[in-house]
């Protein structure tokens, strides 16, 4: 995943000037077979390795392509999939738990963006990049290392029957929701802080200091000011975290328990362990749409609010 | 003003101390249990021992998931960087019919989960009768890994000092030589970004390995699978920490090359501004 703020669509001065540039050399008098010379070998990557497996998976979740000699198409596997209250079920712990996830990773997310923008002084860069390392530490490896120390034989819990403070393990340390929430905030804050904080270094802090003069306190500075300029950058989190918050199954496999079982592990499940190739794949179908909608929302406002700032 | 100002200061120490402990405390106390010397992984330490380290170095799962990840990673990434410049410089240079239709695939593909795009890349294979193995993974490694190495170089891209360019253009240059002689030097640091992170990114996938392979676990998902073997944490352990830490080194190399080639060009290039689209 990429930690790029706004990755391909460039703004503001820059956008005019690539156009500019654009028009007056490539385009009108530049040979038009030259852009396939670049672009033919990355796109059909994109054609033969992702828009045709979307086509399949969509084909096959109407019932078409595999063990299907009839070739009648149904859409079964989704109405079964809306019919079931498991799947609903499903979907609520998952919204609720991805959710809070997001908001969490806001609400630590842009006053360390904050902080790091304007307060950092020295510590700026190393803490840019202390994220960047982070991130750059295998995920799964990082789940891992929170079991090890939440786990019924965990660090925390041998520890304190060590210590005597507890005669048998807490379970409740792990395995529930609130410690796949946390996981999920921790494995996702790069992608969170690092556009919200390009954003903010975007700001001229004589702005703060001119609002200041002028009479402003703290909490009109930081909703008048700091918020509607840095909304950008944190519909641009939103975008990049909120959906794959939503689709994972590692964490909740490794750090949840039974109660917070979420769509990415239902999706899994019926492919891998129940053979269901047609339900998953409607399952994955239906992620996707919805991450669809997510996209498009997070990346409406984040142009609204960038022509608005 | 200056009491408030110091409780201002206060609270943010707080936060970036809160932070910190929740980000590296599980990371750091896996690394210190990893020298303990004992199978359970709790207090009180039993001793320093680097038998953990030993034990997984020749453990034949841990040493085959790594050969599989590197494998895949060393194809995946020089791959990436190759498709995703070449895109990147023509979704950024020039203008033509389904332009956009082309940026929105290539930014379709770092929204659509890794989770759809597993599945779909697994029902492909099936479809297909391809039997899954490191070469699936790989293929499906470079189509969701090369959109991220485009995003990275049109936002340096995007920020060029065009007039080397068109000179070269206007004296004639082809463009054999506009890329060998001027561009290709001038993105060098984003180039060396795009190498090391594309390594990273298909070196610590998981959801498409998980999907897309077969019998040959790449290491995230032989950590995964571990979990099921408990037996042998401490090694797990042990690897976990060894890998963080030359993942760590990577990075910290990547930023001082990256820095060190700013400075002997005068460019000013720093990792920290290619990963936050140049505005740091």
């Amino acid at each position: 995943m990429s930690i790029v703020a706004d990755p391909l669509v460039p703004s503001g001065p820059e956008a005019e000037a690539t156009t500019r540039a654009r028009r007056s050399r490539a385009g009108e008098g530049g040979r038009r077979w030259l852009p396939a010379v670049y672009l033919t070998a990355p796109m059909l990557v994109l054609i033969v390795l992702f828009l045709i497996p979307m086509l399949i998976l969509f084909l096959i979740s109407i019932g078409l392509g595999i063990a299907n000699q009839d070739n009648v198409w149904t859409f079964d596997h989704y109405t079964e999939l809306f019919h079931d209250p498991l799947y609903w079920h499903v979907a609520k712990t998952t919204v609720i738990i991805a959710t809070s996830a997001m908001v969490a990773q806001l609400v630590v997310g842009v006053p360390l963006a904050y902080v790091m923008a304007f307060k950092a002084g020295k510590w700026e860069l190393p803490m840019v990049l202390g994220l960047v390392v982070l991130d750059g530490l295998n995920p799964v490896v990082r789940i891992y290392a929170w079991r090890i120390l939440l786990g019924r034989n965990g660090i925390i819990n041998g520890s304190l029957e060590w210590a005597g403070i507890i005669d048998k393990p807490i379970d409740a340390l792990l395995f529930n929701n609130f410690a796949v929430i946390v996981v999920l905030s921790t494995s996702w804050i790069t992608y969170t802080v690092i556009p919200i904080y390009a954003s903010m270094k975007a700001i001229d802090a004589n702005l703060f200091q001119a609002a200041a003069d002028l009479g402003a306190g703290w909490w009109t500075i930081m909703r008048r000011i700091l918020l509607p300029l840095s909304a950008p950058g944190i519909f641009v989190a939103i975008l990049l975290v909120y959906i794959p918050l939503f689709t994972d199954f590692a964490t909740p496999t490794m750090v949840g328990g039974t109660s917070g079982y979420m769509l990415g592990q239902a999706v899994q499940d019926l492919i891998l362990t129940r053979g269901d190739l047609a339900g998953g794949a409607a399952l994955s179908f239906v992620l996707l749409i919805a991450s669809g909608v997510v996209a498009a929302v997070a990346y409406r406002l984040s142009r609204i609010s960038r022509l608005e700032s | 003003m200056s009491h408030r100002l110091r409780l201002g200061d206060a609270l943010a120490l707080a936060l970036v101390a809160v932070v910190l402990v929740v980000l590296i405390g599980p990371i750091a106390l896996l690394t210190a249990f990893s020298f303990n010397d004992s199978t359970i992984i709790s207090l009180p330490f039993e001793g320093f021992t680097l038998d953990w380290y030993k034990m997984a170095l020749e453990d034949q799962g841990v040493r085959d998931s790594l050969r599989y990840s590197v494998i895949v990673a060393a194809i995946v990434a020089p791959s990436c960087v190759v498709l995703g410049t070449a895109a990147a410089w023509g979704i950024t240079r020039f203008r033509f019919r389904g332009r956009g239709f082309w940026a929105g695939l290539l930014g379709a593909v770092l929204v659509v989960p890794w989770l759809v795009i597993g599945v779909s890349g697994l029902v492909f294979f099936v479809y297909l009768d391809v039997e899954l193995s490191l070469k699936t993974i790989i293929l499906m490694h470079i189509a969701v890994t090369f959109p991220l190495v485009t995003a990275l170089v049109s936002a340096r891209l995007v920020r060029f000092e065009r007039s080397q360019e068109e000179a070269a253009i206007d004296l004639g240059a082809s463009q054999w030589q506009l890329m060998t002689r001027i561009v290709l030097p001038q993105l060098t640091p984003a180039l060396a970004a795009s190498l090391i992170f594309a390594f990273a990114w298909s070196f610590n996938n998981f959801e498409i390995s998980f999907f897309n392979g077969g019998y040959e676990e790449t290491f995230p998902v032989w950590v995964f699978s571990d979990l099921r073997r408990s037996y042998n944490l401490p090694i797990v352990n042990a690897i976990a920490t060894l890998v963080s830490a030359v993942q760590v080194l990577a990075v910290y190399g990547l930023y001082l090359l990256i820095k060190w080639l700013g400075k002997r060009r005068g460019s000013g290039d720093e990792l920290t501004s290619l990963v936050a689209g140049g505005r740091v």
